[in-house]
């Protein structure tokens, strides 16, 4: 037997009760709870019993991202939670929501960054907290983007380990992952758990499988009261009934019986069903400089009929395209072969306009927050019955009992928005039925529920089908499966193998600081170019410049697309060079000569960011920007988090659009006042769920010390390289040539 | 004929919660948030871009100067993250990440969207500097939305004067300018009209109606827009 450390990890909470600012009842009431070390707890309740409030309570992080009044005091061996930046490590719901950086070392030492350990120091922590969590076998280069949702929560894990916390709290891990995934997240907090000496907290809905990793039990009731704590054979045993009346999934109960709908409230609309043969869908991915690769993203092997009164699930592991799937059967992604889709023989759902594609299908989307559509959980549910012209008493009525089936009356006047997901995931299925559609598409319609909302969900799909409705489902969830009439499995589709290595441009050996210098540069050497006749020259010496700047010395294939790369990104300054010569020609008394040196100043100025801007990556930016330039460590993190999260906001914009689109409310170019209402509820949407990310990705990054990183150090060095200097002084030129060639 | 009496009370002073002291004490919430709202008018300003190539084009074979009309929605952002957090330098700050993502796909502009960014920004801050970080009412929006337009219009229609062109090393430097330099004064005075008009609408009035429906939305709870919405409903 070795020497163990000085046991920590004692919890201490008394009396903690926390009412956010807008709600009446506090959410949890004076709750007490000592957690000796080591110890591992399972933390359950009911939906809304204040659980992951309690797990933020407990990292010192409530009040940090949500206003409210908070009573009681929670210490970590007798300090406050944040007294050591670390101490108390978080893992979220939802992976990704707290991945910092681009690749997986570097997210991996992000905590490490804001502690100011050396640079030196920091790959060993690294590969030992990866190794620690089953992530060893990973290169420490390897993108983020590109794990699995099992790989990417056990990234947060490793990313807590990292500051060697004393409590790890882990908020519902695997409660959006396929079974495999889960079960690797389990075995990682396994071996955690044996490992000793960290205090353990566990949020989960489905116990069963963690039963044997957790030796504590503890329930929290609907008002935020502690109501069973103990081991947890024993009070799965004592309480049994009342955690089943929670809807707890208990170990061992078989699953609910779907409930039965009274007749009449669900309707669905005789038509043709929604056909396919095996087709694929293909993902082009443009990466930043420029170049795109198109890879297969889903592919369905059999054929696919969506007949009235049927259930087909789309059943295989995450990341294996059973959401694109769907996407493609409502019409939103293009096929191969093209238009495999029909709706009966010979209709193409993409080429339905709104009205009529809210007509044929319904679409519960995997994020069921961008669906939303209005501002009140009742108009959500009637928003596609009123775009399709019903709007009469019955349909208000019905929609009244549809929520109450869900559980949602008393929300009916909430604002969609505020819901937690799990409510979110339930209204977005009411709105999707209540217009009675002949085909419902849902992306993981159970995820989160408990045993009642479970039933109640299950419930309105077979009245749904009882009422001559087909159900197309992508589900992890066994106890739908089971239910379904056809299963399809999909596997994702084999990569190809990467294209071999191209040789990089001379431009790519610069640093980001030489890059947007030089980007730079092109606004004086516009503005100071005179006469046309000079400013031509300074154009020819940009374009011999960027050719040399694009060239790629040495052996092997050359880099794909480099002057298209920079001809569309030309495209627009083009545009504006053009517009700025006419207008100054028809303003600036039609002198042609002056409208051409306007014009050409414009792309003067232009041209050098077509070249460059490619090559700026924004985590090495933010590197730069911090050590090079001294700017604030804080911001430039933030702004390097932020870029390296465009792409998904791009997405955002996509699905809100498509989610709009299937809800019948369409976009037509010869009405202005719907081209107006799809930016702005598009613009709003994106905005809302930006908020949301940047709140969760507060508390993940707080959870790992950002908050006290006044002295950062960093993972990546930045270095000035001669390529740098070369580059700044090559652009240089321009000016000069502009400045004395006249 | 019955009078009726009617006593007048005046409205209650309506003032603004500022951010929690010290306002310099910024939070990684405050920070995150203004980066990622600044990231996403970034995509929109993109997404924008496209429809703002119609008008343009008409108004340029037309009369170039009211396009300034159309400037305001690039001004949003600063103007937004000030509402928002409330603290120094976050319209700055806001302004600058947008114009930053706006700049990496590529624009019509280049880098130079990026130093517009920069001036646009510290036009907003200005105005929330001169009302003391105290006032976030639809009319220091409007203030903000106003004073974000002057330097970028300094920066499009600036021209060095001709008499320049006697003096050594700046002779360089004479007669040239930004995109509309070569303008008549006439036709910048209406272009700075029409940008200040479009700053204050479609900028500050806007970015007061955006940061009012965020915090409608429940979006904005730990700011405090957040807060003013919870004090109106709790009468």
């Amino acid at each position: 037997m070795t020497v163990t450390a000085p046991a920590r990890g004692r919890v201490e909470v008394s009396g903690l009760t926390w009412r956010p600012y807008g709600r009446r009842e506090p959410v949890l009431r004076a709750v007490d709870l000592t957690l000796t070390p080591g110890e591992r707890v399972l933390l359950v309740g009911p939906s809304g019993s204040g659980k992951s409030t309690l797990l933020r309570a407990l990292t010192g992080l409530l009040g940090s991202v949500e206003a409210g009044e908070l009573t009681g005091s929670v210490t970590v061996d007798g300090a406050g939670p944040g007294a050591r930046p670390g101490t108390v490590g978080l893992v979220l719901q939802e992976p990704g929501a707290g991945v910092v950086a681009a690749t997986v070392g570097r997210d991996v030492a992000f905590g490490l960054e804001n502690v100011g350990l050396p640079r030196e120091a920091m790959p060993d922590v690294v590969r030992r907290s990866l190794a620690a969590v089953g992530l060893g076998g990973l290169d420490l280069d390897t993108p983020t983007s590109a794990l699995s949702g099992g790989q990417t929560q056990r990234l947060a894990l490793a990313g807590t380990l990292a500051l060697d916390p004393s409590v790890v709290l882990l908020d519902e891990p695997t409660a959006m992952l396929d079974p495999t995934c889960a079960a690797e997240v389990r075995a990682a907090v396994g071996a955690l758990a044996r490992d000793g000496g960290r205090t353990l907290v566990v949020v989960e809905h489905v116990l069963g499988p963690w039963t044997d990793l957790v030796g504590r039990l503890v329930v929290l009731s609907a008002d935020g009261r502690v109501v069973a704590d103990g081991p947890v054979r024993e009070v799965l045993a004592a309480e049994r009934e009342v955690l089943l009346g929670m809807g707890i999934w208990v170990p061992g109960a078989p699953p609910p019986e779907p409930l039965v709908v009274p007749p009449g409230l669900c309707t669905a609309a005789r038509a043709p069903a929604l056909t396919a043969p095996p087709f694929g869908v293909d993902r082009t991915t443009r990466h930043l400089d420029g170049t795109a690769r198109t890879v297969r993203a889903a592919q369905l092997d059999d054929p696919l009929a969506a007949r009235p009164g049927t259930l087909t699930t789309l059943v295989g592991p995450s990341g294996s395209g059973k959401s694109t799937l769907l996407a493609a059967l409502a019409g939103f992604l293009p096929t191969t072969p093209e238009a495999a889709v029909r709706v009966g023989d010979d209709t193409v759902p993409a080429d339905l306009d709104a009205p009529d594609l809210a007509r044929a299908l319904a679409w519960v989307p995997q994020w069921a927050s961008s669906t939303i559509v209005t501002d009140r959980v009742l108009d959500e549910v009637l928003a596609t019955s009123r775009a399709l012209g019903h709007d009469d008493a019955a349909t208000h009525d019905r929609a009244h009992r549809l929520l109450a089936v869900l559980g949602l009356e008393h929300l009916a006047e909430a604002d969609p928005r505020e819901l937690s997901g799990g409510e979110q995931r339930r209204l977005a299925v009411a709105a999707a039925l209540l217009h009675g559609p002949p085909v419902l598409l849902a992306d993981e319609p159970t995820v989160g529920q408990d045993r009642h909302t479970w039933a109640a969900v299950l419930g309105l799909l077979d009245a749904h089908r009882a009422a001559g409705g087909a159900v197309v489902a992508a589900t992890h969830d066994a106890n739908v499966v089971g239910r379904a009439d056809v299963v399809h499995r999909t596997d994702a589709p084999p990569r190809p193998p990467d294209p071999p290595p191209t040789r990089t441009p001379l431009v790519a050996r610069c640093g980001p600081l030489a890059l947007l210098a030089t980007a730079f540069l092109g606004i004086p050497a516009g503005v100071l170019s005179p006469h046309w006749s000079t400013t031509l020259l300074v154009v020819a010496t940009q374009v011999v410049l960027g050719a040399l700047a694009l060239a790629a010395p040495g052996d092997g294939p050359g880099p794909p697309h480099r002057l298209r790369t920079v001809g569309l990104r030309l495209l627009p300054g083009l545009f504006a060079a053009a517009t700025t010569a006419w207008s100054t020609w028809l303003l600036a008394g039609h002198d042609l000569d002056i409208a051409c040196t306007v014009g050409l100043r414009v792309v003067v100025i232009v041209l050098p960011s077509a070249v460059l801007v490619p090559w700026l990556d924004p985590d090495r930016l933010g590197d730069h920007l911090a050590q090079r330039l001294g700017l604030p460590d804080r911001p430039v993190v933030a702004t390097a988090a932020a870029l390296q999260r465009v792409h998904t906001f791009g997405a955002v914009w996509t699905e809100i659009g498509r989610a709009r689109r299937v809800r019948g409310i369409g976009v037509s170019a010869r009405h202005p006042r719907t081209v107006a209402a799809h930016l702005a509820a598009s613009t709003m949407g994106l905005l809302v769920r930006t908020l949301r990310a940047a709140a969760e990705l507060a508390v993940a990054m707080d959870a790992r010390g950002f908050a006290t990183a006044q002295r950062r150090t960093w993972w990546a060095p930045a270095p000035w390289r001669w390529g740098d200097t070369a580059l700044v002084l090559l652009g240089l030129l321009p000016l000069v040539v502009a400045v004395t060639a006249r | 004929m019955a009078t009726t009496s009617t006593t007048y009370e005046p409205p209650p002073t309506r003032r603004s919660i500022t951010a929690t002291r010290p306002l310099m004490g910024w939070r990684t919430v405050d920070i995150l948030t203004v980066a990622f709202l600044g990231a996403a008018f970034g995509v929109a300003f993109w997404a924008w871009g496209i429809f703002y190539n119609g008008p343009v084009t008409a108004l340029q074979i037309g009369y170039a100067p009211l396009l300034g009309l159309f400037v305001g929605p690039w001004l949003l952002a600063g103007v937004v993250g000030g509402l928002v957090v409330r603290r120094p330098g976050a319209a700055l700050f806001c302004e600058v990440v947008a114009a930053l993502v706006s700049m990496i796909p590529g624009t019509a502009w280049g880098a130079g969207v990026l130093f517009a960014g920069i001036l646009q920004g510290l036009g907003a801050e200005l105005a929330f500097a001169i009302l003391g970080y105290r006032f976030f009412g639809v009319a220091a929006a409007a203030l903000a939305g106003a004073l974000s337009t002057p330097l970028e219009w300094l920066y499009e229609t600036g021209r060095f004067p001709d008499s320049w062109a006697s003096i050594p090393v700046l002779s360089s430097f004479a007669g040239n300018g930004g995109y509309y330099a070569e303008w008549v004064w006439r036709d910048k005075l209406a272009y700075l009209g029409c940008m200040a008009l479009s700053g204050i609408v479609l900028a500050g009035v806007l970015a007061w109606v955006v940061t009012r429906a965020l915090a409608a939305a429940g979006a904005l709870s730990a700011f405090p827009p957040g807060q003013e919405r919870r004090e109106s409903r709790a009468v």
